[in-house]
C-alpha cells in the first residue's frame, strides 16, 4: 500500500473503470466484532466488515480527493466472517458518472476469509462533493 | 424439531426497527474498524471542513447494518446472513441524537431454483418524519422454509 504522501491526486476524467486495487488483508478479532456490535446496538450483528469501508480503503490509499459522501450503498450477506480468521479483499473501481454536474464514483469489494469462504459483496456510491451536504442541508 | 414454515405476501409489514444514534456509537462503529483519526463521524472540524457541517453526521453505512439488522431479523439469520441483501440511497445526513425508524414492505416475490426470492421496500425516516434513506432488501428464502404450496 502507497504510503499517504505518496498519494495521487483524482483526475476524475483520467480514472478508468475496472482499475484494480492491490489486495488488502486484516485480522478480524473478536475486540473489532465486539465494538462493532456495541456501535450499532445489535449483539447479533453478523458483518462486522462493514465498518472497516474495505471497498474505498484502497481507493484512499491510492488517491487523494476532497473528501466523499456516501450517496448509496449496496451489500450482500454470504457467510458471517469469523473471528480469529484473516480477510482478503479485492477491491475495483465499478463505475463512475455524472448527475447533476456532480460526479460519483462507484467502488465495489468482495471479502473471503483465509480458508476460502466467500464473505460479503459491497458496493458504494461515492459524491465526490462533500460540501454539498453543507450546502443542501445546512449546518 | 421441524423447521418454522411462513407464507410470505406481497404487502406484508416488516417489523420495524428503532436506532437512536449518539456519537458514542458513531465513534464504536468508526473505532471498530481501528479507524482513530479524525473524520467528519467524528469530529466537528473535521465535519465543518469537509462537508460544511456545523456537527458531526453518521457513516450511511451505520443505515446500512440498521436495514440489515432489520431484514435478519424478518428472514431469521439462518437465511439472511447466507442469501440476503440490501440496497440503501441516502438522502438526508443522520445526525447524532437523531432516532431513526426503518420499515419495510414486501414488493416482490418471484421463484428461484432453491426457494423464493421476496423483496421488500426500505425506508429510513428522522424523528421530524424526514425520510433519510430509501431503497431495497431481499432474500433467498429457501423451500424448505416455505409453506409447500410456495
Amino acid at each position: 500500500m502507497p504510503e499517504r504522501e505518496d498519494r495521487i491526486e483524482l483526475d476524475w476524467d483520467a480514472l478508468e473503470v475496472g482499475e484494480t486495487f492491490e489486495k488488502f488483508e486484516y485480522l478480524l478479532t473478536q475486540e473489532m466484532i465486539e465494538q462493532y456490535r456495541l456501535g450499532v446496538m445489535d449483539p447479533e450483528a453478523s458483518f462486522p466488515t462493514i465498518s472497516h469501508k474495505v471497498d474505498v480503503r484502497q481507493y484512499n490509499a491510492k488517491y487523494t480527493d476532497s473528501g466523499s459522501v456516501n450517496a448509496r450503498c449496496a451489500f450482500y450477506c454470504y457467510n458471517p466472517p469469523l473471528a480469529g480468521k484473516r480477510l482478503t479483499v479485492t477491491a475495483w473501481i465499478a463505475d463512475k458518472y455524472l448527475r447533476r454536474g456532480k460526479n460519483y464514483i462507484v467502488t465495489e469489494a468482495v471479502s473471503v476469509d483465509e480458508d476460502g469462504r466467500l464473505i460479503d459483496r459491497v458496493i458504494t456510491h461515492e459524491l465526490k462533493q462533500p460540501s454539498e451536504v453543507g450546502k443542501k442541508w445546512g449546518g | 424439531m421441524g423447521r418454522l414454515k411462513r407464507s410470505f405476501q406481497i404487502g406484508d409489514q416488516v417489523s420495524p426497527l428503532v436506532k437512536h444514534l449518539d456519537q458514542e456509537a458513531i465513534d464504536l462503529f468508526e473505532g471498530s474498524a481501528g479507524q482513530t483519526g479524525p473524520s467528519q463521524f467524528t469530529d466537528e472540524d473535521a465535519a465543518r471542513e469537509t462537508l460544511g457541517t456545523t456537527g458531526t453526521v453518521a457513516s450511511g453505512r451505520m443505515s446500512l447494518t440498521f436495514a440489515i439488522e432489520m431484514l435478519r431479523r424478518y428472514f431469521g439469520p439462518e437465511v439472511f446472513n447466507h442469501t440476503g441483501m440490501v440496497d440503501l440511497r441516502f438522502l438526508r445526513p443522520v445526525r447524532p441524537g437523531d432516532t431513526i425508524t426503518f420499515s419495510g414492505t414486501v414488493s416482490e416475490i418471484s421463484r428461484e431454483a432453491n426457494g423464493s426470492k421476496i423483496t421488500a421496500e426500505i425506508k429510513a425516516e428522522n424523528q421530524n418524519g424526514d425520510t433519510t434513506g430509501v431503497g431495497k432488501g431481499s432474500a433467498v428464502v429457501p423451500n424448505a422454509f416455505l409453506p409447500p404450496d410456495e
